[in-house]
C-alpha cells in the first residue's frame, strides 16, 4: 500500500482487537525503549517528530516522515521504513508484523488518536487510564526533543478531547466490570475505602482477585478467613491477616466490607450470625459482597437495617445496565471528536505550503495598503507621477522581502522541517487560521 | 407577575428618604444614582444565589470541576452580597433584622447559606448544593414578597443584645437544622437506592452515605449548640422581664434539643444510619410544630409582631 503519498503524518500500530497477545508482548516498549526508538528513528531520518504509546493493549507509533522518507530524495514508502526500523529494533519478522497491524495517514490517523484518548478504542469501552498513558507518552516523546509543532499540537488537542469526552458526556461515568461495580457500590457506602476493615471468606481465584483490587485501591487493613488456613496464609503473604475458618463470626461485627467468595454449598454467613454482628456494630453500616455460587450469604441479610447486601447477578445486572447507558452515549462522544478532529485538520492543513505563503503575502500586502500608501495619498506635497513611483518601489520591496522565507519554506525538503518553518512563519508575524479563505 | 412588578416598583420609585435608609449609607452605596436599598440588595442577592444553584445542578450533572467552583463563588458572592442587604436593613430598623417577619425570613436564609458554607469549608462536598441552596433561596423570596415599604419601630421592650442574641441564635439554629433535615432526606434517598439497586445518575452524584452522615452530624452539631445557646439567653432574658423562666416553649425546646442530641450520639443506644435519619425528621417536625402551633397558640411570647 503507498497510502502514505499525500499527509507527512502517519501512524503504525497493533492493538488487541488485530494482534494476538504474544505480538503484542514482543512489540511493546518500556521508557527506556520509547526514548532509544525514537531517537534512532530521527537519527535515521525516518521521522521527523515521534510518539509511541505502548500499553498492554496497544503499540502505536505516530510520526511525521523524516528527511529521509520524502518524495524527492527517496521512494521507500514511509509506513515501510518504519515497520522495517521496528522489526529490526525487536528482532520480529516483517511478515508478521504486517499481517496484524493497521496503518493511517493524515486525518485518519488524527481522528484513531482522538478516538483512542476518549476511551472508544479501550477494550474497557471509556475507561480512564488511557488517557494518563497518552499523556505519558507524549512526556517521554518530549523529553528525548521528538515531538516538535505538529506531534505537540496533536497531542494536546487529544487530550484536550479525552477530557472533554469524558467531562461532557457519560461515556465513562459507570463501571462496566463487576469488580468496578462492587468498588463503586463499596464507595457510595463508605466514601474513602482505606482506612475501612475488609473482611474476605475464602482464598481462591476470585478472593485474589479481590482482594489484589483492594489493595491496589489502598486498602490497609484486610482479614483473610478460610477453611484451609494455608492457602490464606499463602494470600497474605505480604499483606493482610490470615485467620482460621471459626474466627469468622467474632471478626465479622469489626469488618466494613465483607467479601464471600467460597465455594460453600451452604451459605457460611446465616442470617442469624450476620443479625448478631448488625446489633454489635450499633448503626454502622455493613457492605456485603456475595461472590459465592451458590450463595454465600443468606438473601435475607439484605432486609437488615444498614446491611447492603449484593450478589454476584445484582453486580452482573448492574454492569450491564451500565454498560448499554455508555452505548448511548457513543453519539455525543462522537460529535465532540468530529469538531476536535476538524480543527485541528484546518490548523494542520493551514501548514502547507501554500496556505501560508499566501497568508504571509496577504499579510504583507495589508501592511503596505493600509499604512503606507494610506499615508502616501496624504503627502500632496508630491506629484502624482513620484507617488506612483513610490508606490511600485514599495510593492517590489515587499515582493523582495517576502521571497526568502517563501523560498525557505517551499524549497525545504524535509517535510516535519518544513512544517516547522510554517509554523514559526505563522507564529512570527501572526497568520491566524481565518485569514486564508 | 403582580409581585415581581410590585418588587421592581419599589427599588425604582421609592427615594431614598421614604425607604428609610439613612442618608450616610446612601453615600456609601450609590451606584450610577440609583440606591441600592436593602430591596435592590436583596433581589441582587437571590439573583446570584439562583445562578449558584444553577452551577451546582450543573456540577451535579456534569461533574465538572469548574462549575462547582463557580458555584461555590455566586453563593460567596451573594452571601456578602445579601449581608449588605441585612446589614442596611438592620441600619434602618437599627435593631438585628427580627423586627417583622419579611425580615426574619430574609435573615433566616442568610443563616441558611452561612450553614451550609461552613459544610463546604468542613467537609469540600458540593453535591449536596441543589438541594440545599433553595432553601436560602425560597426564604429571600419570600422575604422579598412580603417586604414592607414602611420599617416597623422596634419594640423597646424587646431590644438590648440580650434580646438580640438570642433570636440570632434561634435562627442560626433553624437554619441548620432545617438544612439537616435536608440531609437526613438525602440519607433516606441514598439508603434506598442502594438497596433497590435504583442506581441512576443521582446515585452516582450523591455522595456516599457516611458523607451524608458526617454532613448531616455537622449540621446538627450547629443546629442545637445555637439552639442551646438561644435557649439559655432567652431564660435569662425572661427572668429579667418577667420574673420567671416559663414559658411553654422551653419545655419543647428542650425536647427538641434531647432528639438532636439522640443523632449525635446514636452509637449509646445502638442506633445508626436510617434510624438516626428518620429521627432527625421527627426532630425537625418538632420543631416545625414549635416554631408556628407553639408560638400561636400556646404561648403569646413568640409570635412576630
Amino acid at each position: 500500500m503507498s497510502s502514505s503519498v499525500g499527509s507527512p503524518l502517519l501512524l503504525l500500530g497493533w492493538d488487541y482487537r488485530r494482534t494476538p497477545v504474544e505480538l503484542r508482548e514482543r512489540l511493546a516498549f518500556p521508557p527506556d525503549k520509547v526514548r532509544e526508538a525514537l531517537s534512532a528513528m530521527q537519527r535515521e531520518g525516518l521521522l521527523a517528530e515521534g510518539v509511541i504509546i505502548s500499553t498492554c493493549n496497544r503499540s502505536e507509533i505516530y510520526g511525521v516522515t523524516g528527511a529521509a522518507l520524502s518524495g524527492a530524495l527517496s521512494d521507500r514508502d514511509p509506513f515501510d521504513a518504519v515497520t522495517d526500523f521496528i522489526a529490526r529494533f525487536h528482532g520480529i519478522p516483517r511478515s508478521e508484523m504486517d499481517a496484524s497491524g493497521y496503518r493511517f495517514s493524515g486525518g485518519e490517523a488524527v481522528r484513531h488518536l482522538l478516538r483512542v484518548a476518549a476511551g472508544l478504542e479501550s477494550m474497557a469501552f471509556g475507561e480512564d487510564q488511557i488517557i494518563g498513558q497518552v499523556r505519558e507518552a507524549f512526556r517521554l516523546a518530549s523529553g528525548v526533543g521528538a515531538t516538535r509543532s505538529v506531534l505537540h499540537r496533536l497531542f494536546q488537542k487529544a487530550l484536550e478531547t479525552g477530557k472533554r469526552v469524558r467531562s461532557e458526556t457519560g461515556l465513562n461515568t459507570r463501571p462496566t466490570s463487576m469488580p468496578g461495580v462492587a468498588i463503586e457500590l463499596a464507595q457510595k457506602i463508605y466514601e474513602d475505602l482505606t482506612p475501612r476493615n475488609f473482611l474476605i471468606l475464602g482464598a481462591g481465584e476470585t478472593a485474589a482477585i479481590f482482594f489484589d483490587l483492594l489493595l491496589a485501591r489502598g486498602a490497609k487493613n484486610i482479614e483473610v478467613v478460610n477453611r484451609t488456613l494455608a492457602r490464606s496464609q499463602e494470600l497474605c503473604r505480604r499483606e493482610g491477616r490470615a485467620l482460621p475458618w471459626d474466627e469468622l463470626a467474632t471478626r465479622l461485627p469489626h469488618a466494613d466490607i465483607v467479601v464471600s467468595a467460597t465455594s460453600s454449598a451452604t451459605p457460611v454467613i446465616p442470617l442469624e450470625t450476620a443479625r448478631q454482628a448488625m446489633a454489635l456494630r450499633r448503626g454502622k453500616p455493613l457492605f456485603f459482597l456475595d461472590l459465592g455460587v451458590p450463595r454465600n450469604v443468606d438473601p435475607r441479610v439484605a432486609e437488615l437495617d444498614n446491611a447492603f447486601l449484593y450478589a454476584v447477578d445484582d453486580l452482573q445486572e448492574i454492569a450491564e445496565r451500565n454498560r448499554q447507558e455508555r452505548q448511548k452515549e457513543i453519539g455525543p462522544a462522537l460529535e465532540i471528536l468530529e469538531e476536535e478532529l476538524q480543527e485541528f485538520l484546518s490548523w494542520f492543513g493551514s501548514l502547507a505550503v501554500v496556505p501560508t505563503v499566501t497568508s504571509l503575502r496577504k499579510k504583507f500586502e495589508g501592511i503596505r495598503e493600509s499604512d503606507f500608501d494610506r499615508q502616501l495619498e496624504k503627502m500632496t506635497h508630491i506629484s502624482e507621477g513620484d507617488r506612483e513611483k513610490i508606490r511600485l518601489m514599495a510593492q517590489s520591496m515587499v515582493r523582495s522581502l517576502l521571497r526568502h522565507p517563501t523560498e525557505a519554506i517551499k524549497d525545504e525538503p524535509d517535510p516535519g522541517r518544513r512544517l516547522d518553518r510554517a509554523e514559526a512563519v505563522r507564529h512570527l508575524f501572526d497568520l491566524d487560521l481565518d485569514s486564508k479563505e | 407577575m403582580r409581585w415581581y412588578a410590585g418588587v421592581a416598583r419599589r427599588t425604582r420609585v421609592s427615594p431614598p428618604h421614604r425607604s428609610g435608609v439613612p442618608a450616610k449609607l446612601g453615600g456609601v452605596l450609590r451606584y450610577d444614582g440609583l440606591m441600592m436599598g436593602p430591596v435592590s440588595l436583596g433581589v441582587t442577592a437571590l439573583i446570584l444565589y439562583a445562578a449558584a444553584e444553577a452551577f451546582s445542578i450543573m456540577h451535579l450533572r456534569s461533574n465538572e470541576p469548574a462549575q462547582g467552583s463557580t458555584a461555590t463563588v455566586f453563593l460567596l458572592v451573594g452571601f456578602l452580597v445579601h449581608l449588605v442587604a441585612l446589614q442596611s436593613g438592620a441600619l434602618a430598623a437599627k435593631s438585628v433584622p427580627y423586627g417583622d417577619l419579611s425580615a426574619s425570613m430574609s435573615f433566616f436564609a442568610w443563616m441558611v447559606a452561612a450553614t451550609y458554607g461552613i459544610l463546604l469549608l468542613r467537609h469540600r462536598e458540593g453535591s449536596t448544593g441543589p438541594f440545599l441552596i433553595p432553601i436560602s433561596i425560597l426564604f429571600l423570596g419570600a422575604s422579598l414578597l412580603t417586604h414592607q415599604e414602611h420599617v416597623a419601630v422596634a419594640n423597646p421592650k424587646l431590644s438590648g443584645p440580650l434580646f438580640a442574641f438570642h433570636v440570632t441564635m434561634a435562627i442560626l439554629g433553624y437554619a441548620a437544622l432545617s438544612l439537616s433535615f435536608v440531609l437526613a432526606q438525602l440519607y433516606l434517598i441514598q439508603n434506598r437506592q442502594l438497596r433497590r439497586r435504583n442506581l441512576g445518575l443521582l446515585f452516582s452524584r450523591l455522595p456516599a452515605l457516611d458523607v451524608l452522615s458526617r454532613l448531616h452530624r455537622t449540621s446538627v452539631a450547629i443546629g442545637v449548640t445555637a439552639l442551646t445557646v438561644a435557649s439559655v439567653l432567652g431564660l435569662i432574658w425572661a427572668k429579667q422581664h418577667w420574673g420567671t423562666y416559663w414559658d411553654p416553649k422551653v419545655l419543647f425546646t428542650f425536647l427538641i434539643i434531647a432528639i438532636y442530641l439522640i443523632t449525635l450520639f446514636p452509637g449509646k443506644i445502638g442506633w445508626g444510619g436510617k434510624r438516626v435519619a428518620f429521627l432527625s425528621m421527627v426532630g425537625f417536625m418538632l420543631l416545625m410544630f414549635s416554631y408556628t402551633i407553639v408560638n400561636l397558640f400556646i404561648t403569646q411570647e413568640h409570635v412576630f409582631r
